[in-house]
């Protein structure tokens, strides 16, 4: 019995380790090939004992690639449509967990369906708008379009959360005589802050990996990192080197936020449906 | 973790007779008027939500009744429902919603059955779950675009890794990306390295808020790991497997990123899945109205979709 | 130092070809002009200006935005440069032209993806060329190469002029030489006949060399050849090519086409008995080059041969400034591309830069300035020696300078001119090779390297390929 249990054991550990060596690789290998200089990247075979250089990431940041203004685009667009988002969706979310009226169900099922649209159906309407209200080419038009998954999917997300939070507490400041607003704010809120978190880290990551929207709306004032990231992809070639440094510079930090919320992460990847 | 979150609770259209409504409504007493507060908290973001989606959604079905031009100014000539029409005897179109389909088949079944194993394997480990876990949700967080970028760069015949174990092993000297039979498994498999954690993740939340007791009497009775699993783990785990499946599956169908960066369609179309072939009408050749008629069917599909995922979640609700 | 010509330089060259142009009535009244206002004025004549410039990631391009500060010093004109992939600069010209908004005031257009389609919506620079208060193209417009001049600027008028010519990679025939040398006399024994590669050697014999790398160098290169055939534009010029050599074409009286375009291009002529031809012989090419071709587009197929994977390629001939800044440095050779049952025709990939008529007058001004700085002859000779650029010039003139001519045969600052001295031979009209200039080359485009792709890929019969390509082409042209 011992043995074979101690094999099963090992099985399974393999197997494990097989697996998280197959998630990890990619990242590790684009995070090496960052530091990797030009002839040890496409070096045949791979190698793996080389040294490092800091070319791609200097090469980022100065001379012609603007880089740091491409940060500069993907931080105001994130951030601009996750606190947008975040304010209107707790609000929402709110109202939508404590009122009870025919049709909730089917306003529900809009607000999450919104969130489900086809990228490439809702670019094409949008397009046409941005071209006519002059749109194209501008941060706003960014904002707007991450909107419109990101504000259907804070309402849905907050919703979640407020309903599972405890009714006792606001009906008690009710007897003391608060206004719905006033316990709303003062008791609701700050009992929702993990909610609101990781809705808002949600949103953010969500926005700032975007490529389709930023690709057809973007122009000068308005190209975000993705888009440098495809940008690398020239008539005369593919500079991997810096790829892999925007890569890296690109992920890592989502990487950190994720794990900040992982406690949370189940219920906001579920949208909700799974505590 | 509490002990039956695997319940699908926070589903707000599946009304709930468990959870207590503050004042349950009373006759005569009008919503509108008892909820004031709620509704002005709602109104703002509806507002604005209906300018972004619901007027862009009409206007998408407007556009796909017209031809759509844009030299001279946008201008829409109504050709009726000719989009349409065509639409249903395109065998491009017939195609790429065959690509679609098996790469949305392939994606989300591998990822579900590989997710639900490494899941069942983490949780019968008794160290380490919470780090190995944490590891393997890294690829969620990348940019699909990048993801994409990635396999492209380690797939390549010359300079990419896997593409070098391949040849050293001979097993395949070619591009995969670049050969027809194998460029769809690869998209397949990138999707698959970035979405299999995030199934791993619901899967795990689930299996750690399995009631123990239930748990316990099964292996009391005698019942073998995979007697158990069959009868009893995979049952209780369903609504939330559903939840997953229905998750990747939106997104299987919004995002084309990976695809639109690495192959674009090719080689000889076997990628050409139908949001690519989207974009390529609407934004290569300007057939906008034909490109709206597309959008629409694909919309409808998502729609359905999710109706019915959500349908048999309420179904599984009721029957717990 | 700076890496793009300043505005002494740029002056020096531009008043030396103005001395000598004064030769000519109209230049030497408009050079007193511009004397009276004084260069500086004229060239600040819009100063204060913001200039949007969309173009491709095209060398020429990259040595600009890597210095900015040249123009904006000459002009006062800010200058915002957005590089994109084609197809997305396709997409915003188009919308941008479409909704006559004039966000873009220079665009990099390309003869077949834009300037077809969209040449109502560009300037006709004659109006630029006659007048007197703007400075002039040094050496005037007829300092273009002529092919050049006419495929990527003008569309149906032959006197129109929507585009300065501004980049014009073109595809030849680039070939390890330390391997060609190394077994010239054994392939020469086993082949009967000289495998230095020249306008003299057959598609066929290229298969031959191809097939013989393949089965007797294995130790010095994996494969003989390699193609930039991933379902893409690439593989369409790479095809084309071959298909022009053989006598084929996609239109009748294609030549014709591809220097002026035309807006009813007939019936699609791809199953002569000489495209079919050509396209059986490609099928049979790409079956023994490397298998990375069918993914690669013209940089894959370039890294491979950079990684020593293959011993020659047809391949845009701009990339022999980075083959010569690699560790193949001095082994590589250039050739016009073989000759099929017809001619060699090398595709020409060059595009001109052009101004947006629903720019406003000031902007149209300003983008004119930017045109004549961008294609001067100091520019491209500045562009040559760029470590970023490397495009090669559109100019006889620039190709005339003693350091030029210097450069084609030896090692130097300018390594692009090593294979510029065969683009020059490939640009010559019977050597040329041109797409039809047409406005729904898009979709054309799409066809033909889609059904190719799946000749190549999943198995589609040369002839069912050729005739797929014909009917969905003359579907797209309503030419039943």
């Amino acid at each position: 019995m011992q043995p074979l249990r101690f094999l099963k054991t090992a099985i399974l550990l393999l197997f494990v380790l097989v697996f998280v060596v197959w998630t990890l690789f990619p990242i590790a290998w684009m995070v090496l090939s960052s530091f990797k200089p030009n002839n040890a990247l496409f070096a045949f075979p791979p190698k793996f004992i080389f040294t490092p250089t800091g070319d791609h990431y200097a090469g980022l940041f100065t001379g012609s690639s603007n880089f740091a203004g491409y940060i500069q685009n993907s931080v105001i667009a994130a951030v601009s449509s996750t606190v947008i988002s975040i304010i209107l969706g707790t609000a929402a979310g709110y109202g939508l967990a404590r009122s009870h009226f025919r049709g909730k169900a089917d306003l529900s099922f809009w607000i999450i369906s919104t969130r489900m649209a086809p990228i490439a159906a809702v670019i094409l309407p949008l397009y046409l708008f941005y071209s006519k209200l002059h749109l194209l080419n501008t941060l706003l038009g960014l904002v707007i379009a991450y909107l419109t998954f990101s504000l259907p999917f804070a309402i849905w997300l907050m919703n979640a959360f407020f309903v599972d939070l405890p009714i006792a507490l606001e009906e008690a400041a009710k007897v003391d005589g608060a206004s719905k607003w006033q316990s709303f704010v003062h008791i609701v809120l700050p009992l929702s802050a993990p909610g609101v978190v990781t809705t808002a880290i949600l949103c953010f990551i969500f926005a700032w990996n975007d490529y389709a929207f930023a690709t057809t709306f973007g122009g000068p004032g308005s190209q975000t990192i993705p888009i440098a990231a495809a940008q690398l992809m020239t008539q005369s070639g593919i500079d991997w080197g810096k790829l892999m440094a925007i890569g890296t510079v690109t992920v890592l930090p989502m990487i950190f936020f994720g794990m900040a919320v992982r406690r949370w992460l189940v219920r906001g990847l579920t949208l909700g449906a799974v505590k | 973790m509490k002990t039956e979150p695997h319940r699908p609770a926070a589903l707000p259209y599946a009304s709930d007779p468990e959870r207590p409504v503050p004042d349950v409504r009373r006759k005569g007493d009008a919503p509108l008027r008892r909820y004031r507060f709620e509704f002005m908290m709602m109104l703002p973001a509806l507002l604005l939500l209906a300018a972004i989606s619901l007027f862009p959604f009409v206007y998408l079905i407007w556009m796909s009744l017209n031809t759509v031009s844009l030299a001279g100014g946008l201008g829409f000539t109504f050709v009726g429902l000719d989009n349409w029409l065509q639409l249903f005897s395109d065998p491009q179109v017939g195609q790429s919603w065959k690509i679609s389909l098996i790469y949305f088949a392939c994606t989300v079944g591998t990822e579900l059955v590989l997710g639900i194993v490494v899941a069942l394997a983490l949780h019968a480990l008794h160290f380490g779950r919470h780090l190995v876990l944490s590891l393997v949700l890294m690829p969620i967080f990348i940019a699909p675009s990048i993801a994409g970028l990635l396999g492209y760069f380690l797939v390549d015949p010359v300079y990419g890794f896997y593409g070098w174990v391949l040849r050293t092993l001979g097993i395949f000297s070619g591009n995969l990306l670049g050969t027809a039979s194998s460029a769809m498994p690869t998209l397949i498999l990138i999707d698959v390295w970035q979405w299999t954690p995030l199934i791993i993740l619901i899967v795990s939340a689930g299996l750690a808020s399995l009631p123990e007791d239930v748990m316990e009497a099964a292996k009391i009775d005698g019942a073998t790991y995979f007697q158990r699993l069959f009868r009893i783990v995979l049952p209780l785990l369903a609504p939330i497997i559903l939840i997953a499946l229905l998750i990747r599956s939106m997104d299987a169908i919004r995002f084309f990123d990976a695809i639109a960066l690495t192959t674009n369609g090719g080689p000889a179309d076997t990628t050409k899945v139908v949001a690519i072939r989207l974009y390529e009408t609407a934004f290569r050749f300007f057939h906008l109205g034909y490109a709206a008629a597309i959008g629409l069917t694909m919309l409808i599909f998502t729609i359905v979709i999710a109706k019915v995922f959500l349908r048999a979640l309420s179904g599984r609700e009721l029957t717990n | 130092m700076n890496k793009h010509p300043n505005r002494r330089d740029f002056l020096r060259l531009t008043g030396a070809s103005l001395a000598g142009a004064a030769l000519y009535g109209t230049f030497g009244a408009r050079r007193a002009w511009a004397d009276q206002l004084g260069d500086d004025k004229v060239w600040k004549q819009c100063s204060g200006v913001t200039l949007n410039f969309i173009s491709e990631n095209t060398p020429p391009s990259s040595a600009i935005a890597a210095n900015l500060q040249p123009f904006q010093d000459l002009t006062g004109i800010k200058l915002n440069l957005t590089q994109l992939q084609l197809g997305d600069v396709t997409q915003k010209v188009a919308l941008d032209i479409g909704s006559q908004q004039g966000f873009w005031h220079v665009i990099y257009a390309d003869p077949y993806q834009i300037l077809a389609p969209y040449y109502q919506g560009l300037m006709d620079l004659n109006e630029f060329v006659h007048d007197n208060t703007l400075p002039q193209v040094p050496k005037g417009v007829d300092d273009f190469i002529p092919t050049q001049l006419d495929a990527d600027g003008r569309f149906l008028d032959k006197k129109a002029l929507y585009t300065l010519p501004y980049d014009c990679p073109t595809l030849i025939w680039i070939y390890r030489k330390d391997l060609f040398e190394k077994y010239q006399a054994k392939m020469q024994q086993a082949l009967g006949f000289d495998p230095t590669p020249s306008g003299e050697r057959t598609w066929e014999q290229y298969y031959q060399i191809a097939d013989w790398f393949n089965k007797n160098a294995k130790s010095d290169v994996p494969f003989g050849t390699g193609h930039q055939a991933r379902q893409y534009d690439s593989l369409m010029a790479d095809y084309t090519s071959v298909l022009l050599a053989y006598g084929g074409d996609y239109f009748n009286n294609g030549q014709e086409l591809g220097l002026y375009g035309t807006k009813t291009p007939g019936k699609c002529l791809v199953t002569s008995p000489e495209a079919i031809e050509a396209t059986k012989f490609y099928k049979k090419l790409i079956a023994i080059a490397h298998p990375g071709s069918t993914s690669w587009d013209w940089d894959g197929v370039a890294k491979a041969f950079e990684a020593g994977q293959i011993a020659m390629m047809p391949e845009w001939h701009e990339y022999a400034a980075e083959f010569e800044h690699s560790n193949l440095k001095g082994k590589v050779g250039y050739s016009i591309l073989p000759r099929g049952p017809k001619r060699s025709a090398n595709l020409y990939g060059g595009t001109g830069n052009g101004i947006n008529k629903f720019a406003k007058e000031k902007e149209r001004r300003a983008a004119w300035l930017f045109l004549v700085w961008s294609t001067s002859p100091a520019a491209q000779l500045e562009d040559l020696k760029s470590k970023v650029g490397g495009g090669t010039p559109t100019r006889q003139s620039v190709y005339d300078l003693p350091e030029a001519r210097a450069a084609m045969e030896q090692d130097s600052d300018m390594p692009n001119l090593l294979a510029a001295k065969y683009a020059l031979e490939a640009w010559k009209p019977e050597n040329i090779g041109l797409r039809p200039k047409i406005s729904t080359w898009n979709e054309c485009d799409t066809v033909i390297f889609t059904e190719v792709s799946k000749m190549l890929t999943a198995g589609q019969s040369p002839e069912n390929t050729c005739t797929a390509m014909q009917r969905q082409i003359d579907k797209i042209n309503k030419a039943g």
